[in-house]
């Protein structure tokens, strides 16, 4: 660039508060990452946020030959919230092995792969290309896509077939793996029991609810799918009703996620019962919300004398 | 990195200028040191929180001494119909976004077709400082609109080519048949083949032009937008078919090859 400013990328603020937690096994040096798909592997954010800063950095859902996603319009934006149908577009798993998860060890980020597959194999053959590396710290299995038409979704409202790939899942690795739920479900702790019996070291939740809108004056639906996900403020009560009910239900720490924006957001997450949280649509709004949610986390526990962010988690008073 | 920086910038002023088409101008003085022409800006108005994306504006003008951004919107949805109300107070801008036209021709075609004229006056500037043969064709729908005509006059010290849709200013009809002769004639200067045709607008145009100039022999680079989230490169939300597959239209484009795009 040929400008004269310089731009530095926000780090979180010193606090007193013990801020790290543990996920299942993976070690995070505070409670927050991003949601998959709206981070990319980081890169695109570290003009504005220092990533290796954050609790960890979740990848976009990759899987083994890369995928072209959905057609467009691919988004649109509903009240306090936008629908998306990307379709996990991504260039498949070496180019992220190769181009990006590199980069993130460089700078130092921990990073959680977010796996996404048409097929229990390949769920399966995507885990063995990472597991050959050093470079992954966790893993999070995509099984609650609604945008595409094999795997995802359609994998993860059935407890017979979540039982089935996160058997799999496990056996091809050693590493802390997060299953993410669909909240698109009757009974989401029938299939949040289904995962921790079948080995997840931990449950995040929840991706996109699945919805719709439509342009009245060509009576056509705004997306061009039909159909996508809804995220942002606009889904945080459903987000936190789940987190809730599942953190109830199960033993295995939570990453919870729906709408989340600022730290007051965060810890009503924790008081729900996560142990972990992450920041999705919000990043499009502002590119400093990973860390204004550290923040704001550290500055609620400073305010109420709380000394370890460890004792947020469940802490509901009820 | 790209270089990126979220600036608040407060607002000057906010003036209409033609039938739902207005002026925004911009104290962002970052941005307006570093943009280069076809870069683009994406705005968030912390006055509009439930709308929790940010839209991207294209630049119509800078001032990098004074540290001004001009920008050029049509009241087209839910966000823009709101806008003519802000008179004062703050927005945030992330920017410069996006690459920049191909500006080393030295004799140029430039195509705006509705408010596609702004995010091509840049451009312009920079052809017409480099010595470069520009001629412009301008569109709109009537003669109102053509709210670009005077500063592209006052930049070319003569009268851009202009169509109307109504026929109430220049030749009646769509602007592609101007852009038609043009490659036909040549330049007004000398009447040299052009080397290069920039195009904005509607999409039906870019893919006219497009044909024209691909027939002429003429490379023509367009400016793509698309719905758009993150405005960084991170979502995959605005992307563009091309022939080199789906691309995003926040930082691979907004300008793209003509060619290598999938109309």
């Amino acid at each position: 660039m040929n400008g004269d400013t310089v731009f530095t990328a926000m780090t979180p603020a010193q606090t007193s508060v013990s801020m790290s937690v543990d996920l299942g096994g993976l070690s995070m040096k505070n409670p927050v990452t991003v949601a998959s798909g709206t981070f990319a592997a980081g890169r695109e954010y570290s003009d504005f946020v220092d990533v290796a800063a954050l609790g960890a950095v979740t990848t976009k859902g990759v899987s083994l030959h890369g995928w072209e996603g959905n057609a467009s319009p691919r988004i649109a934006e509903t009240p306090s919230g936008m629908l998306n149908s990307i379709g996990l577009q991504n260039p498949g798993v070496n180019h992220l092995i190769e181009h990006e998860l590199p980069w993130l060890r460089q700078v130092g980020a921990t990073t959680i792969v977010n796996v996404s597959g048409h097929s229990f194999d390949e769920y399966v053959n995507v885990i063995e290309a990472l597991e050959a590396t050093d470079l992954v710290d966790a893993y999070e299995i995509n099984i609650s896509c609604p945008n595409v038409d094999a795997g995802g979704m359609t994998i993860g409202t059935d407890p017979k077939s979540v039982e089935q790939v996160v058997a799999l899942c496990r056996k091809a690795t050693k590493r802390p793996m997060i299953v993410k739920l669909t909240p698109n479900v009757t009974d989401i702790t029938e299939i949040a029991r289904a995962a921790e019996a079948s080995g997840a070291d931990a449950l995040s939740l929840i991706n996109t609810l699945l919805g719709m809108a439509i342009d009245v004056r060509t009576r056509r639906p705004q997306l061009a799918r039909g159909v996508g996900g809804l995220s942002g403020p606009a889904v945080k009560p459903v987000a936190l009703r789940l987190v809730w009910e599942t953190h109830k239900a199960v033993s295995v720490p939570l990453l919870g996620m729906g709408g989340i924006s600022n730290g007051t957001d965060a810890v009503e997450f924790m008081l729900a019962g996560a142990t972990a949280v992450a920041v999705g649509t919000a990043n499009f709004t502002n590119p400093f919300a990973t860390v204004e949610v550290i923040d704001g986390i550290a500055e609620y526990c400073e305010t109420y004398g709380v000394k370890d962010v460890n004792e947020l988690i469940g802490a509901l008073e009820w | 990195m790209a270089g990126l920086a979220n600036e608040r910038a407060r607002v000057l002023s906010n003036e209409e200028v033609g039938p739902g088409l207005h002026v925004l101008s911009l104290e962002s003085p970052g941005i307006a040191g570093s943009i280069r022409p076809g870069q683009f800006v994406h705005m968030r108005i912390p006055s509009l929180e439930s709308h929790v994306l940010r839209r991207p504006f294209s630049v119509y003008a800078h001032d990098a001494d004074a540290g001004i951004l001009d920008i050029l919107y049509q009241e087209v949805g839910s966000v823009t119909k709101l806008m003519p109300h802000m008179s004062d107070g703050f927005v945030e801008l992330i920017g410069p976004v996006g690459n920049t036209w191909n500006s080393a021709a030295r004799r140029a075609l430039i195509v705006g077709g509705g408010v596609g004229a702004a995010p091509l006056f840049m451009l312009t500037e920079q052809l017409v400082a480099s010595g470069s043969a520009v001629d412009v064709v301008l569109g709109a729908q009537t003669e109102k609109a053509l709210v670009c005509r005077e500063r592209y006059e006052r930049l070319l010290g003569r009268n851009p080519e202009c169509a109307t849709d109504d026929g109430t200013y220049g030749r009646a009809g769509f602007c592609t048949s101007l852009v038609e002769e043009r490659l036909r004639e040549g330049t007004f200067g000398d009447g040299g083949p052009y080397e290069y045709v920039a195009v904005c607008g509607p999409v039906p145009l870019m893919r006219i032009v497009a044909g024209l100039a691909a027939d002429a022999g003429v490379p023509c680079e367009v400016s793509m937008e698309k719905r758009m989230a993150c405005g960084v490169g991170a979502c995959l939300s605005c992307v563009v078919d091309t022939v080199d597959g789906k691309r995003r239209s926040c930082v691979d484009g907004p300008i793209f090859d003509a060619q290598e795009v999938v109309w």
